[in-house]
């Protein structure tokens, strides 16, 4: 780890519990103060993290791209006016490049998945589905994972971001509105019409 | 899209299994440090060019003074290479001087017709120390030679 800057302003603002707020924390970083950076990254870095893996089912494509939408983030600090949150305004940016690196790719990412963690089988959904009399009962863990993102990479980028978002994320359709840019009204058409693929794809874990 | 709210419900929750696929232990104590490192080496700066294209972006004033500019200098030179075609035709060069000489060749025989056209001296190789031969005229006086002139007859020989 290279040596953070020594000098800067102090941190003195707080969101009222100890924590500083996203709006100081970018006006210290807007003046190259990496270390207020550095805990806006520490705050955001999982979701935009889990968003992009869940985008791509590929954990290194994930991690390059989340620190380049930081990098991104940092150097277009300027352009931040404010108008939505920073949360917003950083998801924007790594749904963006998401989207693109797809694209470019045109999906043929290998998958390289991610472990699934203990509490999964403590999961009550989970256990809910495994007690269940259907053809699903036998399933072990990952291989659900490789059926569930297999099903997310038949749909196009729009659609997987959607469900990405709200069903895994458990973002509000008026959050994922202002994150891609459109209206309530379209990001419920691609929800609906991303769900019914998704049934289609999994009917046999969804009797 | 107007369908039962409790028709996804189940698929709703199969994908919210999702959530405990996590990276590597230990991956988000490490993804700041290297996120940091890489900017204090100055990594992802715009260059030169991104900061001239986003002063377009932030400055529309900017962007129409410049895309006028550019107007501008196109439309005077077009104006400028249109003065100047004429007289460049008008010049010559070792490459095209035989055109140039033909033209005036031509142009001197259309004026006096009874002259003979000298096909080597619009070739180039004509001057003082080696003239072209001058070619009997096909048109011009003393065409009609008696020399050449041969009766034809259509009468089958004996």
């Amino acid at each position: 780890m290279t040596a953070r800057p020594a000098a800067r302003e102090p941190l003195e603002e707080t969101a009222g519990n100890g924590e500083m707020d996203d709006l100081t924390l970018v006006r210290h970083a807007k003046k190259e103060d990496i270390s207020a950076y550095d805990v806006l990254v520490r705050r955001y870095q999982e979701r935009i993290y889990a968003t992009v893996y869940h985008m791509t089912s590929n954990h290194e494509d994930a991690n390059d791209l989340t620190q380049e939408t930081f990098i991104k983030a940092f150097r277009a600090l300027k352009s931040f006016k404010g108008d939505s949150s920073f949360y917003t305004w950083i998801y924007r940016i790594a749904v963006n490049k998401t989207i693109n690196f797809l694209k470019q790719r045109k999906n043929r990412v290998q998958m390289s998945l991610n472990d699934v963690d203990f509490n999964a089988e403590n999961d009550p959904d989970l256990v809910a589905l495994s007690s269940e009399r259907t053809p699903r009962r036998d399933l072990n863990l990952s291989e659900l994972q490789e059926k569930l993102n297999g099903a997310m990479k038949k749909l196009s980028e729009h659609h997987r971001m959607v469900v990405t978002l709200h069903d895994v994320q458990g973002l509000s359709h008026e959050e994922i509105g202002k994150i891609m840019d459109c209206n309530v009204g379209t990001v419920r058409s691609r929800l609906f019409y991303a769900r019914q693929q998704l049934q289609a794809h999994l009917s046999d874990y969804l009797k | 899209m107007n369908s039962d709210p409790g028709e996804f419900e189940a698929l709703r929750k199969l994908m919210a299994l999702k959530r405990h696929e996590l990276p590597p232990p230990g991956y988000f104590n490490r993804l700041p440090d290297q996120i940091a490192a890489r900017l204090q080496r100055g990594e992802g700066k715009p260059r030169f060019w991104e900061n001239f294209l986003a002063q377009f972006t932030f400055r529309p004033a900017f962007a129409y003074g410049f895309a006028l500019a550019a107007f501008g200098a196109l439309t005077m030179s077009a104006i400028y290479s249109v003065g100047m075609q004429p007289r460049q035709s008008a010049q010559t060069t070792p490459h095209n001087r035989w055109r140039a000489g033909a033209q005036d060749e031509a142009l001197a025989w259309q004026s006096n017709p009874s002259e003979p056209l000298h096909v080597a001296s619009w070739m180039g190789n004509a001057n003082s120390s080696n003239p072209a031969p001058s070619l009997p005229s096909l048109f011009g006086p003393g065409a009609h030679n008696p020399a050449v002139l041969v009766p034809v007859s259509f009468a089958s020989p004996p």
